[in-house]
């Protein structure tokens, strides 16, 4: 088993005094990939937005340790720093705000923080050019606005290229596969596989069972009505698929 | 020692033109200063110029190295409290191009007031009645002049009054680049009353950058008068940064056929800075096109102004005057008062105008915190990409990253 990267225990959270997460525990390690899956409004999409830090939620109750420090004690930008990447369900469009030179701040921001020398211009630009290849970003959408006319596939990898980029120790991806076509999944998912190391982890949450053929879950978590109420292997997500969830929300309720 | 309300101007009349003089000393009589019941001037807290002593520039030899834009070549027209700094300046030597000091002319030009005279605005009758000096530009016909002329004007000292004057004839056909820069040098509650005189004759073409970055406690009055001949272009484009008030007034009447005018603006406001640009176009002739964008930021507790009136008369025929004005408010307690003025007695015109005023797209600062941008940067960040759409209007590259530094 690898080092632990992240412990959340017993998270409660709610927007507009609405409870959504009524309980999560789930723990990852260095090395792991988990899938989350469940129906719509079971809490997927408040779960990554809590642990990415968006300020709508108020968290009411549990603790999330994330290597070692309190991460719901931290902004959104220092769990960047410290490694936390969420690849976004709806990536938002910023006109005029280019892509690399975003990047590049983000980078230098990072490099701060951690006390280190900013990247010499001609090595980002190396690495840019190594890490779009990846998701087989062109030129001209690095250069754009960030994600400024990025068609749905694009946006997605525009993502997984950014993450590239950021080389984070735990990756959330927030429903990547969902309107990407077959092509566009196969290069998400290859862009996700190439960055898997011993020393990071992935917590993929989607729908479909079909993402999960080409990044093979270790573990397949069940999220209903704000709990995780089964954990299994990658076959769960095979036998979700065919059965679908009602038989899950029986036993457990 | 000088108190504006009181209309007690301690100043030396203007040596310029004593027929302008007079008429102009007459209206300081007639006229009172704006009130909060004058439309115009309404959210202007004239108390800041009105109620304060001002005392008499004396000249100051400094050094204005800093104000300079690198890299771009320029001929440079240096004032200090409205006083003409040769050693500091490199006037243009080119033979399509007059630059002299107005005194110098006492009188002999004939457009001089012209614009300003029908003015009901006190402040450019002060500005007439004594202004001690100016600089006259004319670009002769058919002349292109080879590199912009930057004309300086810095502040310096404490509590001064100062009058800035300008007069530029493009006669037909010509082409000129200006840069109008108003700065600060150790410079604490100064006014600034700047009066602008531009004409542009048929098919010539004048482009006005004009940038105010004063001290944080400095005032400034600000006034263009310009008029276009037919097949003329006009384009201005205003950077307000620095100035603890500064108040715009953009007069521009299109007086002939198939003339282009544009207008753009990028305001910055912060801490309790007031930042007012009031713009009038008149359409008197047919086949024209007016254009303008102002774009403002408002922090802190900055209180920011647009009023924008563009009165299509009668005879104005085949018009097209877009007109957009889009603001993003940054704190709770930063204002702005909008108002998109369009008066239509044509009726074969295409016209649009439109405000918006907001605050940035949370989700946009969340995405680029999650990257790993702070915060504040990404707020920087969104703030220059919508400046950008004003900075994009600006062809000289080296003048806007000259512009861009300043912010």
């Amino acid at each position: 088993m690898g080092e632990q990267i992240i412990k959340i225990e017993g998270l409660k959270a709610e927007i507009d005094g609405k409870e959504i997460l009524k309980g999560i525990n789930l723990t990852v390690n260095t090395g792991e990939i988990h899938a989350i899956m469940g129906p719509n409004g079971s809490g997927k999409s408040t779960l990554s937005s809590v642990l990415a830090g968006r300020e709508e939620y108020e968290v009411t109750g549990g603790s999330v340790d994330y290597l070692g420090k309190d991460l719901l004690e931290l902004d959104p930008e220092e769990r960047s720093w410290e490694g936390l990447f969420l690849a976004f369900q709806y990536p938002v469009e910023i006109p005029g705000v280019s892509n690399i030179n975003f990047l590049k701040t983000a980078l230098a921001e990072k490099a701060k923080y951690q006390g280190r020398e900013a990247m010499p211009a001609k090595e980002f630009l190396a690495l840019v050019k190594e890490k779009s290849a990846l998701v087989e970003l062109s030129d001209k959408l690095k250069n754009r606005s960030v994600n400024e006319g990025f068609s749905g596939g694009e946006k997605k990898r525009n993502e997984i290229f950014q993450m590239a980029m950021l080389e984070p120790r735990l990756s959330i991806l927030d429903e990547t596969d969902s309107g990407l076509d077959i092509d566009a999944l196969r290069i998400v998912a290859n862009g996700v596989n190439t960055l898997k190391t011993e020393n990071n982890a992935t917590i993929v949450i989607t729908h479909y069972q079909r993402l999960l053929d080409y990044i093979v879950p270790d573990f397949v978590h069940v999220l209903y009505d704000g709990r995780i109420i089964r954990t299994g292997d990658k076959n769960l997500a095979l036998e979700l698929e065919e059965r679908g969830y009602d038989w899950l929300i029986k036993e457990f309720a | 020692m000088t108190l504006l309300k009181e209309k007690n101007i301690d100043l030396p009349q203007s040596i310029i033109s004593a027929e302008a003089v007079k008429l102009a000393v007459d209206k300081i009589d007639s006229l009172d200063f704006p009130t909060r019941r004058t439309e115009d001037w309404r959210y202007a807290k004239l108390g800041k110029i009105l109620n304060k002593k001002f005392d008499r520039p004396t000249s100051n030899r400094i050094n204005v190295n800093e104000f300079l834009i690198t890299e771009l070549d320029v001929y440079t027209v240096v004032f200090v409290n409205g006083v003409f700094n040769e050693e500091e300046s490199l006037l243009p030597d080119e033979t399509g191009v007059v630059c002299k000091l107005l005194s110098k002319e006492a009188g002999a030009v004939s457009e001089y007031d012209r614009l300003a005279k029908d003015s009901n605005e006190i402040f450019s009758a002060i500005n007439t009645a004594y202004a001690s000096e100016g600089i006259y530009l004319r670009i002769e016909k058919n002349y292109k002049v080879s590199k912009p002329i930057y004309i300086l004007n810095v502040c310096t000292g404490t509590q001064l009054i100062s009058n800035s004057r300008c007069l530029i004839v493009a006669e037909s056909s010509s082409e000129v680049e200006i840069v109008q820069g108003f700065y600060a040098k150790s410079s604490k509650e100064n006014f600034n009353n700047s009066l602008t005189e531009v004409f542009v004759k048929a098919n010539a073409n004048v482009v006005i950058h004009k940038v105010q970055n004063l001290g944080s406690e400095d005032r400034q009055v600000c006034t263009e008068e310009v008029h276009q001949e037919k097949d003329s272009t006009f384009k201005i484009n205003t950077f307000q940064l620095g100035g603890e008030f500064l108040r715009n007034g953009l007069n521009i009447r299109v007086d002939g056929t198939n003339c282009y005018t544009e207008m753009n603006g990028f305001f910055n406001g912060k801490n309790s800075q007031y930042l007012d640009n009031h713009t009038r176009v008149d359409h008197l002739k047919s086949n024209c096109t007016s254009s303008e964008l102002y774009k403002g930021i408002l922090r802190d507790s900055s209180t920011g102004v647009f009023n924008g009136k563009v009165i299509v008369h009668q005879d104005a025929q085949v018009i097209e005057a877009y007109q957009q004005n889009n603001n993003v408010i940054l704190s709770d307690n930063a204002v702005m008062n909008t108002k998109p003025e369009l008066e239509i007695y044509a009726d074969d015109v295409k016209c649009s105008h439109g405000t918006t005023t907001g605050q940035f797209d949370e989700k946009a600062i969340f995405y680029l915190q999650a990257r790993g941008v702070s915060k504040d940067s990404a707020k920087e960040m969104l703030v220059e990409a919508f400046a950008e759409e004003v900075f994009e209007k600006v062809e000289n590259e080296d003048i806007v990253s000259f512009i861009k530094s300043l912010i």
